[in-house]
Order: structure tokens, then sequence, then C-alpha cells
């Protein structure tokens, strides 16, 4: 242990730790800096982080210095803050002022930095800049632009060292030194958005996300990838009734920082064109009294078909559903679907978000083969809560025959010929949990608004319960939750509606704390 | 007491004069006939202006209806950069960015929509502005129209029109 005083304050911190991370615990707010982030090397180029270490002759980087013991550090004196002012309009030399156009205004590290520490007239020729080209693409996700760049490293450190694919690298020096990527490489990897989430200025930026909104008309809502198995925890930016783009969340047990490029395209089956936005019964558009009516003479269900995608919650109810009236008849689609390539990072085989959380609501999965037996068997109607059979022919025409009470969110094959439609929500319209492949129970919060007929799932199946005469119908979010925790034995010391945000693993030895966010 | 009476003046008693009427209406006829020919052969002093044959002379600073500025070869300077949708109180002007074709461009507006009807002319809009592509000095404060959608005015008309209050 290493004890330093820092701005006055004695503090204690283990032998190893970064002056950087010291003095954010000191101030309660980070140091000025570029380059340093904690998930990469040191590189200790942007000179921002300067402070005043007693015995020292000059001022001293901090994210590139040890805490020793008897270190007495000083971050708010004149000479400090001198100094970080200097720094920052050496950076913004070259510059451009850019910020109308750049789609990083809001949240750019160098508005930020001079915000806080610079305010001043510049003394550099705005005519002398020295200019690079740019909207360079760069890679099929990824746009740059060399001029915005202040050279911090970070995207090069990140393609060296986490993804290991080193597409990207600084050329030339001095004032005529520029990023870029090696010649004839693309930066191509499955992570290469991360560099635009890592880059503090508006010299990386999403392709996808290009001009089409500025950063401060979004909002977010916490959300999590429903694209594999792992379960990033993501953060859903939306305005009004469309999302934008989906960023990583921080949770050091999961996806640390990072997440997939395919992850960040999950909210565009949101807002696709094949949504189902009206009821049908037998091919015309109904209200919901005379669906539910249609639905009553259809009579009761006898088998379920869930699906890997639902939530913990709309498992626990199909289960629910299946159990009282079924005969515990009940399936949660084909156990060879949704399998797909899995790296050593973050991607999942499975590319489903809940197949853990199926698994514990009892539902099985079987073999096309197996399934169709089971439809064959069953002669009353048949509830389909999932969207899985898409294109999977021999399902459909199985399902020709029978009569089918649809729940559903976009058109496919089986919504053109179920008896019953009904609308419901995508993920990123409802609250619910997935559990992941290592058994984490995380929740995912509502951000847009679902389409105006749609239904919300678990209002539908409680409903349907109802309909069908059950008793014990859960009322509300945290009834289902409790619901969970009775039906699920896993689950039965596991209190659903106290997940902290980070999630939690049902019966590990000592509950997460929650981490820092 | 006294406040009463005096707010209630002309509950005073009429002198014998003003009791037989006569004398009072000639008297008003009077002041009615005196403006009356001051106003046929003085019209200039007239307060009234002839609308809307004559308009009111208003301040070069009156703010008006908007319009977007031009580049020299006639595209909007506008980089839609959404400052003024921002700004703006009202929440009427309504811009959807798209990629121009020269890159020392990049940015521009591909429609660029101000409701007038919502507008409160504050003029937030071109103070927020940062490359002057949006200004309020037409002078134009006559903006009518037979349909609310004729108050939802395009980029092309304002580029363009600025003659008109509405499309």
């Amino acid at each position: 242990m290493a004890k330093v005083v820092i701005d006055g304050k004695e503090l204690e911190f283990p032998d190893g730790t970064l002056l950087f991370d010291a003095c954010k615990e000191a101030r309660g707010e980070p140091l000025p800096h570029f380059c340093y982030h904690p998930d990469l090397p040191i590189a200790g180029v942007c000179r921002l982080c300067q402070v005043e270490i007693e015995g020292m002759p000059k001022l001293t980087i901090a994210c590139n210095t040890h805490v020793r013991d008897g270190m007495v550090v000083h971050t708010r004196t004149e000479k400090v803050i001198k100094a970080h002012k200097q720094i920052l309009e050496l950076h913004l030399i070259n510059h451009p002022v850019d910020c109308p156009i750049c789609d990083q205004a809001g949240e750019c590290g160098l508005q930020d930095q001079y915000m806080n520490y610079g305010l001043y007239e510049t003394n550099v020729c705005k005519d002398d800049k020295v200019t690079n080209p740019k909207a360079v693409v760069i890679g099929p996700e990824v746009i740059l632009d060399k001029d915005r760049c202040v050279l911090c490293s970070r995207c090069v450190r990140f393609c060296r060292t986490v993804t290991k694919t080193g597409e990207m690298g600084i050329f030339n020096r001095g004032d005529k030194a520029e990023i870029g990527t090696a010649p004839g490489v693309e930066l191509n990897n499955p992570y290469s958005v991360n560099v635009v989430d890592i880059c503090p200025v508006g010299a990386l930026t999403s392709r996808d996300f290009r001009f089409k909104k500025r950063v401060w008309m979004l909002k977010s809502v916490d959300s999590i990838c429903p694209g594999c198995a792992t379960g990033c925890n993501i953060r859903l930016d939306f305005e009004a009734d469309s999302i934008f783009r989906i960023k990583p969340r921080y949770n050091e047990d999961v996806n640390g920082r990072w997440m997939c490029d395919s992850g960040r395209k999950e909210y565009k089956s949101v807002a696709a064109e094949d949504r189902l936005k009206v009821p049908t019964a037998n091919g015309s558009e109904v209200d919901w009294p005379t669906l539910f009516n249609e639905i009553r003479e259809f009579g009761k269900p006898g088998l379920v078909i869930t699906s890997p995608h639902n939530s913990l919650e709309e498992q626990v109810l199909g289960q629910f559903i299946a159990s009282e009236i079924c005969g515990g008849n009940i399936s949660s689609g084909l156990s060879d679907s949704f399998k797909g390539n899995a790296d050593d990072m973050l991607v999942d085989a499975d590319k489903t978000p809940n197949r853990t959380g199926a698994g514990l609501a009892g539902a099985k999965e079987y073999s096309a083969a197996e399934l169709i037996e089971k439809i064959k068997a069953v002669d009353a109607p048949i509830l389909i809560h999932s969207n899985d059979f898409d294109g999977n022919s021999e399902i459909s025409t199985t399902l020709d025959a029978k009569t089918v009470i649809y729940l559903g969110t976009h058109e496919n094959e089986i919504s053109k010929q179920a008896a019953i439609v009904a609308p419901v929500s995508c993920w990123a319209e409802k609250d619910g949990s997935f559990v992941n492949k290592h058994n984490r129970v995380q929740l995912f919060k509502r951000a847009v608004a679902r389409p105006v007929a749609a239904s919300e799932d678990w209002r539908l199946l409680a409903d349907l319960m109802r309909l069908w005469g059950l008793s014990d119908v859960p009322e509300s979010m945290p009834a289902v939750r409790r619901l969970v925790s009775v039906r699920v034995s896993e689950l039965s010391n596991f209190d659903m509606n106290a997940i902290a945000i980070n999630g939690e693993i049902p019966g590990a030895a000592e509950p997460d704390d929650g981490g820092e966010g | 007491m006294s406040r009463d009476s005096k707010l209630h003046r002309w509950h005073h008693r009429m002198n014998f004069g003003e009791s037989l009427y006569l004398g009072e209406v000639f008297r008003g006829m009077g002041i009615t006939m005196g403006h009356l020919l001051k106003n046929l052969f003085w019209t200039k002093d007239m307060p009234t202006v002839q609308y809307p044959e004559e308009h009111r002379d208003y301040s070069n600073r009156f703010r008006g209806r908007h319009r977007l500025m031009q580049r020299e070869d006639g595209t909007e300077k506008c980089v839609a950069c959404m400052m003024c949708s921002t700004a703006c109180p009202s929440d009427c002007i309504h811009i959807t960015a798209g990629e121009h074709s020269d890159p020392s461009i990049e940015k521009y507006p591909e429609t660029f929509e101000i409701d007038l009807l919502r507008c409160v002319y504050c003029g937030l809009c071109e103070e927020a502005c940062p490359v002057d592509a949006i200004r309020m000095d037409t002078g134009i404060y006559e903006i009518a129209g037979t349909s609310r959608e004729q108050f939802y005015v395009n980029k092309e008309f304002l580029l363009n029109d600025n003659q008109q209050g509405t499309l």
C-alpha cells in the first residue's frame, strides 16, 4: 500500500495503482486526457494529464506514473492549470472548426476539455492550419476524418491489443503525422465500431449513424443486446419513437467496454417495414375484443411454442399456460436454429439472447422432425409466441393444417397463414430480462413505444390466461417477476424485482456488488 | 366615500345649458366635422395607413419571415448542424441531414422545413446559426394561407422565394 497526498487529501492505494486513477478518486473527476483509456495500454502521448509531484523538477503525466509511498501531488495549482491550457492549445492548432458538421459534437472530448480547461483566444493564425483528407472511408462501418484527429492513438492500440488485427497506425512524423489504415488494409474486423466509441474527437465516426441525429437530441435507456447468448450490456440511444444507435455499456463481468458490430445493428429490426402492426383474424384486420372472441371460439391450445428470443418473464408465462392447459406440452423451438460463428472475445455461437432462460422455464428444444411430430399430434389450436420459423418451409407447411394463434413481431410464413395474428412488442419496446450463457439474469428496459395497435407480450399472455379460465393471473410486471421465482425452482430464492444494473447470477456465492457502471 | 365620488364623476349635476342637450349635440357634431374636414384635406397627417396599398415602414431589425441564404453557386449555405432547431423554443424547424456529393461540404440539409404557424419569430435560429444560413430579414409579415399545409414551408421556398409569406 502506498500513502499519497493528492491536493491535500491523504489517501491509500495498492502498489502499482496508476497515479491517473488515484487522482480521479481524489478529485472526484478525471484529469483532462485523450490518450489514457482504462482498457488499453498506456501511451502517454497526449500530455494533457500533467500533474505537479513534489520533488520532481518538471510536471509529470499522471497516466504513466505509478503511485509511490509518500508522494505529494498537486493537480489544481496554477502551474498545472496553465500546462493543461497550453497543451490543449497545441492540440487545437490544426483542429478544424468542424463542430457544426461533426457527429461527435456534443460528446467530444475536445469540446469538453476546452469548456473545462481552455476558454482562451487562440494565438495561432486560423489560415495556417495543416489540413488532411476528410471523410475517408476506411472500412464497412467506420469513416475517418484525418483533419480532426489529435493522434491519441487509442484506435491504434485498440486494433493492436484488443482485436489483435492491427489495421491502424500513425504514419509520417511531426505535423505531417496522420492516422490511417495500413496500405491496402481495411478496418474490417467484427469489433471495428468500438474505435468510434473510444475516439475522443470526431476523427472516427460510425457510417451507420453518420448525420442521422445530433447526439444531444438523443435519450438513453439501459438494455441488453439480443444478438447472441453473451448478453452484452448496451445503451439504446433514441429520440421520440426511433432508435438511432446502440452503444456498449460498461459491465466488467460481461462485455467490459466493448461490443460487436453486428450487435449494433440489432435496433434496425424494431422499425422494420415488415413489423406486424394490427391484429388479424382469418386474414382480416380486427380489433382486440373481436380477436379475443375468435380465440375463445377456437378453444384452449394443446401446444405452446415459445422462443429463445423471448424474455424470461414471457417464457414463464408460456410455461404457466402450457402446464395448466396443455399438460406441459411446451417447446422453445428448434435446437439447431440460430447457430453461427463464435470468436474468443464476445460473439457467441448461439445467436439467441435467452436460450438459458427458456431452459430454466422448462421449455424443451427439439429437432425439426421431432417438432413436426409434436405439432402433428395436436388437434387443439397451437399457441406460437415466436418469430423463429421464418423460412422453415417444413414447419410452416405442417402448421398450415393447424389452427395457429400467433403472437409475433414481424411478418413471416406463419403469420401469413395463422388463424389469429396478434402483434406484440420488440425487445426495445418492453421491459424484461434475459439469462445469458453464464446464467446471468440481466434486465432490459423499454426505450420506444410499440406500434399503436400492438400489445405488450406479458399483458397479452395474461389476458389469454384469463380468457382460458386460469386463476392467479399476474396483474403487473412485478407480479410476473414474482411468478418467475415461484415457477422456476432454480430461481426460487432469487428476487427478480431487485436485480442490479449489471445483472446477477442466481445462486452465486455472493450477490454481485453491481459494479461501478 | 370621497373615493367613490371621484370615481363616478359623471354623476355630477348638469347645469341648465347642458340639460337642454341641443347645444352639446352641435358641439359634438362640430368635433366630428372638424376631424372629417381635416382628414379630407390634410390626408398626410392621418394615422390610418391605406393597407394593403400602403405599408407601414418597419425597422431594419424587424424579424419577418425566414429565408435561407445561398452560396455563390445558388446552393444552400446551411450545413444541417441543427443548431437552429436545437435553439428553437417552439420546435418549428425540422431538418434531415444528408451526405453532400462535394466532400469539402460534407453535410447539407436534404429537407429543411419551418412550420410558420408554430414559429414565434424570436430570432434565436438566426442567432444560433454558425454559418449565417438562416436570416429573418425579409421583412415579410403578411403570412397568410388557406390551409395549414401552406404554412409548412420547405427548403426550396425558403431559398428562393422572398416575396411571399407562405407557399
